[in-house]
């Protein structure tokens, strides 16, 4: 009964890694560029739902309805003023940059927030304490439910977006070619900013779930972009539903690894990761060009 | 908001090597760091450049990065201290001005140590004090007892500073300059079972140790004395910090009927499992916990499910004791700090004053001050009277440690009429029987 525990516990954790894997993979897919600044976005996002929060005294989704607009912008005008720049600098140029941005960020939220830990969890009551339990073994937490909902509903909305639009089709044209798609009238610098801008609010999203699942402070970005980066490429670079299947993969193999033995939890899910990079799919990733 | 944490003047070469090693450093190029501190060494002479009538002390504390809550009080600490030798020392009748520079260690132990070789070769202190987390107080003990610079630390386990830095067991005196005074495995010991006996349980002892020094540390050492005490250790095996998921250890908790519950985790660690504890429905009636909840804001982060969580203080400000170079007392220190910052008062604040207490006796205990061999003879043998109690050095476990206790109490809701959310109160004084027990502990119920 305790693995049925541990598979059920691991998808819902699932669901949090491919929230966070969303908005990078999002990016690598469009732009090849890999966010490094991914995880300290999200934790913007949770400070800035915190934040509105606890001034307005309101429900956090209540907040993150104000502050999704705001991260959109902030990505929007984040890719028009240093993403592009970067990107004409070569392929290693936007690594750095984000890379730059991630430890700006951290120190500024450091400098403006305080070290103090924090969490939305609170302010939702049972929500983010409560389940259902199935058997004295088995409970599913209404928060894990959620989280999945979310991360699904997202990612389907995502890659409804890709297929069915206009606009996603000019996404598609722009990620296998921006110059063919700028010959036919398709402005890669205006598609990418949508894109980047749509990354961003998605990671304040996921930052918000963190913010509800744990705790959070200046400098909780970067362990969960290890997990939304191998989630991603679990999944395959660039792929959505790819990436909601990496997220799974991954927190089933962490908690099915703990299963086994506690130390072996984050290890199992590093392991899995590796084993994809060694196949025939890592290789794919290894020679995948960026284009600027 | 307090001004700029870096209120010392000479930015500009600092700031830069910020640049440098967060960008050299944090991209894997970590043996860049001591190239430039090596280049440090030719470029900053021979030090002392304030003339001999000037003794420097050197901090470095985590001001930014993971363990920035330690670093939180420092600017408060550093300006009481600072306050306090405005008017200098006068020690065997000659006038020392004393300059304090404080550094950031940003809670890694490459910048730590690089801080440190600044602050020795560049600045040329005379005395280095440092604290919070083998992170940053493990290198920068290491760099003084290089350089023979007298340093004195604390706010580390003793053993993890000791041991972790090469001493053996059999070593009585492993370190010449540098000194040390904190809490060890003895005190957790003895902190736990004059504490968990007040609520009556099944002594079974469920425990989430981490893969990292401290999980480790503890396993090796406390393990074994609470299971002579009679307490069933139940230990699912190391974790790794940021885990999670821990659905695997509350199963085995649970079916273990584990009443007691211990763990020296981080604060995301600790938040994501008491939250999934309580929706897997695990309840033990105490949950003693370490390393995490030493300050408000983290027990706070949890809500409502952080009410009763029992913990460890190295300092309150019911400590009946007062720093010998401010004269604060213990309750005037929190006051101050609560009414300069707006925040509650953190256990930090008793340590960090206690390593200032320990520099002026140490400067006016030395036969010459400027003589570092002189400086470091005189903490061997120094007694001071500090916010955590009385530092008396060559009483210890050993010649370079004082231990100093480590009090059990309980996260309790404010009483009404607090400004704040959440109170720490005494449960046990084992350690130091002159702080004064303010309640019992109580079974968690939230």
């Amino acid at each position: 009964m305790s693995w049925i525990n541990a598979l059920v516990q691991g998808l819902f954790l699932g669901g949090l890694y491919a929230l966070f894997a969303c908005g990078l993979s999002l990016l690598f897919g469009v732009m090849r560029i890999i966010n490094l600044a991914h995880g300290d976005l999200a934790v913007l996002g949770a400070f800035g739902v915190w934040w509105v929060s606890d001034r307005a005294d309101v429900s956090p989704f209540l907040a993150l309805l104000a502050v999704l607009p705001v991260m959109l912008a902030l990505g929007y005008a984040l890719q028009r003023t240093v993403l592009a720049r970067s990107l004409r600098g070569g392929e290693l140029t936007p690594l750095l940059t984000t890379f730059g941005l991630a430890i700006v960020l951290q120190n500024a939220l450091l400098q403006i927030f305080s070290p103090d830990v924090r969490s939305l969890g609170p302010s939702v009551g049972s929500l983010s304490t409560g389940s259902w339990k199935i058997t004295d073994q088995l409970s599913v937490p209404y928060l894990g439910v959620l989280i999945l909902a979310v991360a699904v509903g997202v990612l389907g909305a995502l890659q409804f977006l890709l297929q069915r639009t206009g606009f996603g089709r000019e996404m598609r044209a722009t990620a296998q070619d921006p110059d063919t798609a700028a010959l036919v009238g398709v402005p890669a610098a205006s598609v990418y900013a949508r894109a980047a801008a749509i990354a961003v609010a998605v990671a304040a999203l996921a930052g918000t779930f963190l913010a509800l699942h744990s705790t959070f402070d200046a400098s909780s970005g970067p362990t969960q972009l290890v997990f939304a980066f191998e989630a991603v490429v679990i999944g395959g670079l660039g792929s959505l539903w790819g990436t909601l299947t990496g997220g799974v993969v991954l927190g089933i193999a962490q908690t099915l690894g703990a299963q086994i033995d506690p130390q072996y939890s984050i290890l199992a899910g590093h392991l899995v990761f590796l084993v994809i990079l060694a196949g025939p799919r890592g290789r794919f990733i290894a020679t995948r060009r960026a284009h600027a | 908001m307090p001004e700029s944490p870096m209120s010392e003047p000479s930015p500009e070469p600092s700031r830069r090597q910020i640049l440098r090693t967060a960008g050299l450093g944090m991209s894997g190029l970590a043996l860049a760091s001591p190239l430039l501190a090596a280049c440090k060494v030719g470029s900053g002479g021979s030090g002392g450049s304030g003339g001999a009538a000037t003794l420097k002390i050197g901090f470095v504390s985590p001001r930014t990065g993971a363990a920035a809550g330690f670093g939180e009080p420092d600017a408060y600490v550093l300006g009481l201290a600072r306050k306090a030798f405005a008017d200098g020392l006068t020690i065997g009748g000659k006038k020392y001005q004393v300059k304090i520079i404080d550094k950031d260690g940003q809670s890694n132990p490459q910048r730590g140590s690089q801080v440190a070789n600044d602050l020795i070769n560049a600045e040329g202190v005379d005395l280095m004090l440092t604290t919070s987390t083998p992170e940053t107080v493990n290198p920068v003990s290491d760099a003084c007892e290089a350089a023979g610079v007298p340093c004195i630390s604390t706010v580390v386990p003793w053993e993890a500073w000791y041991f972790g830095r090469g001493a053996k067991p059999t070593q009585k005196q492993a370190y010449r300059y540098t000194f040390h005074f904190c809490f060890g495995v003895e005190q957790f010991h003895q902190a736990y079972t004059h504490l968990w006996p007040q609520v009556k349980t099944n002594k079974k002892t469920g425990v989430m140790w981490p893969n990292d020094s401290d999980g480790n540390a503890i396993r090796q050492a406390l393990g074994p004395l609470l299971e002579k005490d009679g307490y069933d250790i139940v230990d699912p095996g190391a974790y790794t910090d940021g885990t999670n998921d821990y659905s695997s250890q509350i199963a085995r908790f649970k079916s273990e009927h584990c009443e007691i519950f211990n763990t020296f985790p981080i604060p995301s660690d600790f938040a994501t499992f008491w939250r999934q504890a309580a929706q897997q429905g695990y309840r033990p009636k105490i949950v003693q916990v370490a390393k995490t909840g030493l300050f408000p804001s983290q027990v706070e982060a949890l809500g409502s499910i952080g009410v009763g969580i029992a913990g460890g203080a190295y300092w309150t400000p019911t400590f009946p004791y007062s720093s010998s170079l401010t004269k604060i007392s213990s309750k005037d220190l929190a006051d101050g700090y609560q009414k300069s910052s707006g925040k509650q008062w953190t256990q930090q604040l008793g340590p960090s004053l206690a390593l200032f207490d320990a520099a002026a006796a140490a400067f006016q205990a030395a036969t010459d001050p400027k003589d570092k061999k002189a400086v470091a003879k005189a903490i061997a043998g120094l007694d001071v009277q500090t916010p955590v109690g009385r530092l008396q050095w060559g009483k210890g476990p050993n010649a370079n440690v004082v231990a100093t206790p480590i009090l059990g109490g309980q996260w309790v809701q404010a009483a009404k009429g607090s400004p704040y959310k959440l109170d720490f109160v005494l449960c046990e004084n084992s350690s130091d029987p002159n702080v004064p027990v303010a309640a019992r502990l109580h079974p968690y119920t939230s």
